[in-house]
């Protein structure tokens, strides 16, 4: 299914902007993510990205402008715009004295679903992801690529129509990461929205039909991945965008075995 | 190398207290502490040399074993927050021979070792008896520090593997919080005993003059023997004090250099029994997962678990305390107003309301325990009221039937059963009113806990001064809303009836009190949720 141009998008934000003290880590940032796209959010670390995806979730409170998930807005209607989104975080905690199956249980009821589908759908989601094994242990003991294959898991439960996934693949397995993409191209297949963040190129490039692409706070390049590519790789173009940091000859020269 | 250890240990403190103004708070709470424990040493030294001139020395010598054994105990509970453990240091190239000084003089950068220096010094007063004393007193002196610093690292290195597993360090924190709370009633019974046996001072001679012989003491012990004249026990007890400092180095040493190139990586406790029937108990609703979650956390997180215990084993302890001690305090009373018989009945029945008082931290420091692990309440749009109601539930499930069982105990021991409602009323309706002061307060002062996988011993441990705030608040609703039922139970041990009427009161007024906890803290919730969860998120 194309995504539809004329429709309102299921994600729009305006004007966001957040200062941590002295660094201005969201410039004026504005996006729109049309119903049924799989969006990259690409940029160099420290771009924004994790600061962008908290403000339009709910998790830190914009200095400015405004984020309305299809129709509702995050900071005015609260419940309304949480319970259209599944996020998957980063750099949070998840609640890790819970084995796997209990978090899960957690996030459904939390959601306020019913505890019969709550039970089934965490029976699906951890065979599916391959945590069947792992259900009654420990988030704590679980390793880095389990805990955001768990995390993912919770932003699933409650079918939302719109999934927003902080490096969803960071750590993760081939075999995982391959389920995992195969998940969220069938969520895209039957309506649903994703907004991920990754540094892989390649991934993104792969996976998405749009992207867009910040430094420093601010919106360098978004539209469908061909639009922003303009006919080279993506990881030339956002070299082009971002700036290289070239190397001259003396820097680190140090570093060459003589 | 050690200078640079030294700074980096200093950087990190600086760094926590430009950070955040409510570290400055707890590290001026923590530096008041320290002088007053000082200022009891120097008031101790100085009347001991001006009344007791000859008794300096043994107290020195048991202060100085007490020191050692507080170190080494102290370094096992926190040595899970270890800033310069030796793993930190295993992808350096350096050799454990250059790190280590660095890392104990580094160690000891802190009140802790500060403190010990300077009551260190103070001791320096009890041996100025004689000339020699003194002077073997001040060239010991590094010696002893050394020893207390050592004593530290040393078992801690030697429990180090015990205390990489999950298990292992639940344990520990198990034991610790046992210590911890009975450390006072412990020094109690002691000196009761003490005072069974016999004259105070002859025992601290005999026990000081056992000590000095003993690797904890003998450090303390030469200047003692030299204030006696006896020059040859001075230089065998000189032989057992430096043997135990070079024990203590190589067991430390060698325990440092393995682990620089075999890390000890902490482990997991495997899988963990499912307790469904705690969600057969709860509701399958937000509220009831909130609570069922609770549950979970105080049963299997330390820093939850030692909470609990503090709340069962406070009202205990001290009621074991009165039994020791009943006899005596008995036989004053006996002899006393013939009402005042009836009050000391009214002690046991109250003791459970302690158990109540320490859940006013529990209460209002639940959310920071959380971390930012609170993000997922966040994320699925739960209502401030069910977040609030959630804890509030969790927590009235488990610690109610505890403080239940506590009044029903002490009831029993005191054995006026007519008395059980009072204490029930008492009991019940105090910690029903700090649960829904902390469920109102905690969304404006979150307070400091330590982090999750953290010692619960080490930083943050004491809740910050947010939760000291906070304490004094809920004594203030204890003090005022508390009172009715408060009083009418203290009253009923002249008017047993009076006790169905406090059991009433308690119970009104403390469902009242967690209603109006929850709808306050639910509303302040739904307004400042991202600033809550940035507050607990923090690192202190
Ligand atoms: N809580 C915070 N306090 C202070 N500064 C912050 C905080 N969170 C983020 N920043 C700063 O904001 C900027 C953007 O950070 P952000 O985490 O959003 O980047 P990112 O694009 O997600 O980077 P990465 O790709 O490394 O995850 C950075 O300069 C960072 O230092
Ligand atoms: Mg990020």
């Amino acid at each position: 299914m194309l995504p539809d141009a004329t429709a309102p998008p299921i994600l729009s934000l305006r004007e966001l902007s957040k200062r941590f003290g002295q660094t201005l880590a969201v410039d004026r940032l504005s996006l729109d993510v049309p119903r049924g796209s799989l969006f990259g959010l690409l940029g160099p670390n420290g771009a924004g990205k994790t600061t962008t995806l908290s403000m339009a979730t709910g998790l830190l409170r914009p200095d400015a402008g405004t984020a309305v998930v299809d129709g509702a807005d995050v900071w005015a209607d609260p419940p309304a715009a949480k319970a259209r989104m599944g996020v998957l975080p980063d750099g949070v905690r998840l609640f890790d004295r819970l084995t796997g199956a209990e978090l899960l249980r957690y996030h459904g009821l939390l959601r306020g679903m019913p505890e019969a589908d709550v039970t089934a759908r965490a029976g699906e989601l951890l065979a599916a992801l391959g945590l069947a094994e792992a259900a009654s242990t420990l988030v704590i003991d679980y390793s880095a690529g389990m805990r955001k294959k768990i995390g993912l898991a919770c932003a699933l439960i409650h079918a939302p129509r719109l999934l927003l996934l902080d490096e969803p693949f960071e750590a993760v397995d081939p075999v995982s990461g391959e389920t995992i993409r195969e998940i969220l191209r069938g969520f895209v297949a039957s309506g649903g929205t994703v907004v991920l963040s990754s540094h892989v190129m390649e991934l993104v490039e792969s996976l998405c039909d749009r992207v867009a692409i910040v430094a420093q706070g601010r919106m360098l390049a978004a539209g469908t991945l061909d639009e922003v590519r303009q006919g080279q790789p993506l990881q030339r173009r956002f070299l082009e965008l971002v700036g290289t940091q070239a190397l001259d000859a003396e820097s680190l020269s140090w570093l060459r075995s003589s | 190398m050690a200078a640079l250890l030294v700074g980096l240990q200093l950087r990190q403190y600086g760094r926590t207290l430009t950070r955040s103004p409510w570290a400055i708070v707890t590290l001026v709470l923590a530096v008041l502490g320290a002088l007053g424990a000082l200022g009891l040493v120097a008031t101790t030294m100085v009347l001991l040399r001006v009344t007791l001139p000859q008794t300096g020395p043994d107290a020195v010598v048991v202060l100085g074993s007490t020191l050692v054994v507080g170190w080494a105990i102290a370094s096992v509970l926190i040595s899970a927050d270890d800033a310069l453990a030796p793993e930190r240091f295993a992808m350096l190239p350096v050799p454990a021979r250059r790190l280590l000084p660095g890392v104990l003089l580094g160690g000891a950068i802190g009140v802790g070792g500060i403190g010990t220096l300077l009551a260190l010094l103070l001791t320096l007063i009890g041996w100025s008896i004689t000339w020699p004393a003194l002077l073997a007193a001040a060239l010991l002196l590094p010696l002893q520090l050394l020893t207390c610093l050592l004593a530290g690292r040393a078992l801690a290195a030697a429990l180090a593997r015990q205390l990489a597993k999950r298990s292992g360090r639940d344990l520990i924190v198990v034991i610790g919080s046992v210590l911890g709370i009975s450390a006072g009633i412990v020094v109690v019974v002691v000196a009761e005993g003490v005072r069974a046996l016999g004259s105070t001072d002859s025992l601290l001679g005999a026990v000081a003059g056992t000590l000095a012989w003993t690797p904890i003491g003998a450090a303390w012990g030469v200047p003692r023997a030299v204030a006696d004249g006896a020059l040859l026990p001075a230089a065998a007890q000189l032989l057992v004090a430096l043997a135990t400092a070079a024990l203590l180095w190589l067991v430390w040493a060698h325990d440092f250099r393995s682990r620089l190139t075999a890390p000890i990586v902490s482990g997991g406790g495997g899988r963990v029994r499912s307790g469904a029937w705690i969600d057969r108990l709860l509701p399958a609703t937000p509220v009831g997962a909130i609570a069922a979650r609770g549950l979970r956390y105080r049963l299997r997180d330390p820093r939850h678990l030692v909470n609990v215990i503090g709340v069962v084993l406070l009202p205990l302890l001290i009621l074991g305390l009165n039994v020791v001690m009943g006899t005596t305090v008995e036989v004053e009373l006996g002899e006393g107003v013939a009402d005042l018989g009836a009050f000391g009945d009214v002690g046991p029945m109250l003791l459970p309301l302690l158990g109540a008082i320490v859940l006013m931290s529990v209460g209002q420091l639940d959310t920071a325990y959380d971390s930012s692990a609170l993000a997922a309440h966040v994320l699925t749009g739960v209502s401030g009221t069910a977040d609030r109601a959630g804890r509030a539930l969790g927590m009235i499930v488990l610690f109610g039937p505890l403080l239940t069982v506590t009044a029903v105990v002490t009831t029993a021991i005191s054995g006026r059963w007519e008395l059980l409602p009072a204490s029930l009323g008492a009991t019940l309706g105090t910690a029903a009113l700090v649960i829904g002061a902390g469920s109102a307060i905690s969304p404006w002062m979150p307070g400091q806990t330590p982090a999750p996988e953290a010692s619960p011993f080490g930083t943050g441990s004491s809740g910050g001064a947010q939760a000291l705030l906070g304490a004094l608040l809920m004594l203030l609703v204890i003090l005022t809303a508390g009172a009715p039922a408060i009083g009418t139970a203290l009253a009923a041990a002249w008017f047993p009836l009076l006790g169905w009427v406090s059991l009433a009161i308690g119970l009104g007024l403390g469902a009242l009190a967690i209603w109006l906890g929850v709808r306050l803290g639910g509303r302040a919730l739904d307004r400042r949720w991202p600033e809550v969860l940035a507050a607990v998120t923090r690192e202190h």
